[in-house]
């Protein structure tokens, strides 16, 4: 119990409800504007949590791309432009709300459900992750080693139309991930007697790059000039927002089981979320002829399945270092520069940084009630700041928080590499947010493989001699198969794909 | 058809046989660098193992990549977006990039207030804001950003011409 008042204690500091605050007003601005990603706005915010203590870092995190989740929902509904990928699900049929005059609703039911949907992740992640990590303290290298196949093999799976080239994105990863002190026998890899590089390919300036200057190149040549007319919320938000949980409470807690289940899955983030609980919506609706048209009871799952599986994406991400979607991806490598190496030891260690995470998420998710309900109404205004001005801007913050990284030039070098590498990456189709994953978690990778490949001495039985490890091994490897088998079998991608993360 | 203009692609896009060959020749670089790594004495699996099996996983994306597209019959080698052949969004793209290059070679020698100026300035006038705005936005976002990071979170920005001032 004491844990829980240190907990709190660590939280309701003063400094920290400031960081929590202010990250708020920044995830719901760079939410709110189409083309800024909740993914970007982790880039961007890392190098200054980098400067932190674990606490206010992680509550930066947390409240940022939670504001941001929901504050995608804005201009999806307003202009047709989805503020991040987790809301072009249901941008449409919160358009077609709109046309038909029905704006406050369509952003009432957005705000409650994302608050909720919120809510009930956190409760999932609150329950489970601590009965998880009892049993992981058991996990030796084998199960290690197989959790993070499966992780990984997830996130080539479920995160794109191609899987080869996630799969292509993700050996890419690994392989950036081997450059510098290799991590069993201190041996400098692919270095070029270059000193910098020894230090191996910093995490935050490649994802600066990857995420954030890939897309200010990409934004560069579709640079709109002229104004766009925002339509505005001007009644009660509130209004009829009863009877449709009354209608559809059913939605609501399916679409939150999905996207906790979703979320949790290793690779799989929210957007994948809230396209598939909007599909399964559809698919079991009664009136599946008015989707499309401005129904709100597909808006209704998928809103919450986006915001829920936020929370649940830190499930695996706290109990067993691996990602959940590209922002836990983030978050373990803050957690690591943090030397707080997570995994379940982190239960047992520190616990009062995990209900502090916990404590976070709930006071996140409160916030954006008053928040989001302040951004529907100022979004005129907050759509009105010109991306030809917020373009060079956001492009000085890549720059000065990739320097912050190294405190030398070779931040920056990195950053524009990656930058241009990533946008050459997604222009082919190949997705990034594998590629990241990678990056993260390579040095575990290769820890517990060598370690597993030394004590079983090389011989595969060894890998699946202990019952945990077996299931995991057999699992991924059916996995490995069966994209082998799709691999060999499928006809490429169509000309576009869309760049996936979240 | 070797080159195509379409309005599907963003930029530019090469065919996956192309992407595939790039791939499997950095592979092979990658591999053929490993067994310059010693080995671990008294191990039989050394720093050299990982890297292996992470170039074979390459070699083998690429294959793949590099049969299917022989298999759908062959798309253009590089489809270019059909704006290609506009100049100035080609010149936007060029000039983000540019940006960053400049800010590489300038920040040293010229500090990081009037390398950061310079980009603003510059990018703003380029996309079409109006030059008392852009001079504006440039001067303060510029000294927001070497207060924040600069003083507030003491990150050594270079200070270059400005150094006795600073």
């Amino acid at each position: 119990m004491t844990a829980i008042y240190t907990a709190f204690g660590m939280v309701f500091d003063p400094t920290v409800l400031a960081v929590i605050m202010g990250s708020a007003l920044f995830g719901m601005f760079v939410g709110a504007m189409p083309g800024l990603t909740a993914t970007m706005a982790t880039a961007l915010l890392v190098p200054v949590t980098f400067f932190m203590a674990p606490v206010p870092a992680l509550g930066a995190i947390v409240t940022a791309t939670a504001m941001a989740i929901f504050a995608g929902d804005i201009p999806a509904a307003m202009l047709r432009m989805p503020g991040t990928p987790a809301s072009a699900a249901y941008a449409d049929e919160s358009y077609e709300m709109t046309k038909k005059g029905q704006l406050d609703l369509a952003m009432g039911v957005n705000l409650v459900f994302s608050v909720l949907g919120g809510i009930f992740g956190v409760a999932i992640l609150i329950l489970l992750a601590p009965v998880l990590a009892e049993v992981a303290i058991n996990f030796s290298s084998f199960e290690y080693f197989w959790l993070a196949c499966l992780g990984l093999t997830c996130a080539v799976f479920i995160g794109t139309g191609d899987p080869l080239k996630g799969l292509l994105s993700l050996f890419i990863g690994l392989a950036f991930a081997c450059v510098g002190i290799d991590p069993a026998a201190g041996q400098p890899r692919f270095t070029f007697g270059n000193i910098d590089l020894l230090s191996g390919i910093n995490f935050i300036p490649t994802l600066i790059g990857m995420f954030a200057v890939s897309e200010l190149l990409r934004g560069a040549v579709t640079m709109e000039k002229g104004g766009r007319s925002v339509p505005q919320a001007i009644g009660s938000l509130m209004t009829g927002v009863g009877a449709v949980f009354k209608k559809y409470w059913f939605n609501f807690l399916r679409g939150s089981m999905i996207g906790t289940v979703i979320g949790a899955l290793p690779g799989a983030g929210a957007d994948i979320a809230s396209w598939v609980s909007y599909a399964v919506s559809k698919k079991t609706s009664k009136e599946p002829e008015k989707f499309g048209t401005g129904h709100i009871e597909g808006i209704v799952d998928a809103t919450s399945a986006n915001n829920s599986a936020l929370g649940a994406a830190w499930i695996p991400a706290l109990v067993f270092g691996i990602p959940g979607d590209s922002i836990t991806a983030i978050v373990i490598g803050v957690l690591y520069m943090k030397g707080m190496n997570p995994g379940p030891t982190v239960f047992l260690q520190t616990p009062e940084l995990i209900y502090a995470v916990f404590i976070i998420f709930i006071i996140a998710n409160l916030l954006m009630f008053p928040l989001g309900w302040a951004a529907i109404k100022s979004a005129k205004q907050i759509l009105r700041v010109p991306r030809n001005i917020l373009l060079p801007v956001i492009l000085i913050f890549c720059i000065v928080g990739s320097f912050a990284m190294t405190n030398s030039l070779y931040g920056v070098i990195l950053m524009v590499a990656m930058g241009v590498f990533g946008w050459f990456l997604e222009e082919h189709g190949v997705p990034v947010a594998p590629l990241i994953l990678g990056l993260v978690l390579g040095e575990m990778l290769e820890q517990n493989f060598m370690s597993s490949m030394i004590k079983a001495d090389g011989s595969l039985f060894g890998f699946l001699s202990r019952p945990i490890a077996g299931t995991l091994g057999v699992a991924t490897m059916g996995l490995w198969a069966f994209m082998a088998w799709r691999g060999v079998t499928s006809r490429p991608a169509p000309a576009m794909d869309q760049p996936s993360g979240a | 058809m070797l080159v195509f203009l379409s309005t599907k692609v963003r930029v530019m896009r090469f065919n996956d046989a192309v992407l595939g060959t790039a791939f499997l020749l950095l592979a092979g670089v990658m591999i053929a660098i490993t067994f310059s790594f010693p080995d671990f004495p008294g191990q039989n699996y050394g720093p050299n193992l990982f890297p292996r099996i992470i170039g074979g996983g390459i070699v083998g994306c690429s294959l793949l990549l590099m049969l299917r597209e022989w298999r759908s019959g062959g798309r253009p080698i590089l489809i270019l977006a059909d704006w290609a052949r506009r100049p100035a969004r080609l010149a936007s793209f060029a000039l983000m990039l540019a940006s960053m290059v400049f800010y590489l070679v300038a920040s040293e020698p010229l500090g990081f207030i009037p390398t950061a100026f310079l980009i603003q300035l510059g990018l703003f006038l380029w996309f079409g804001v109006c030059p008392l705005t852009a001079l504006i936005v440039a001067v303060v976002m510029t000294a927001a950003v070497q207060y924040f990071f600069g003083s507030v979170m003491r990150v050594p920005l270079p200070r270059g011409i400005l150094d006795s001032v600073l």
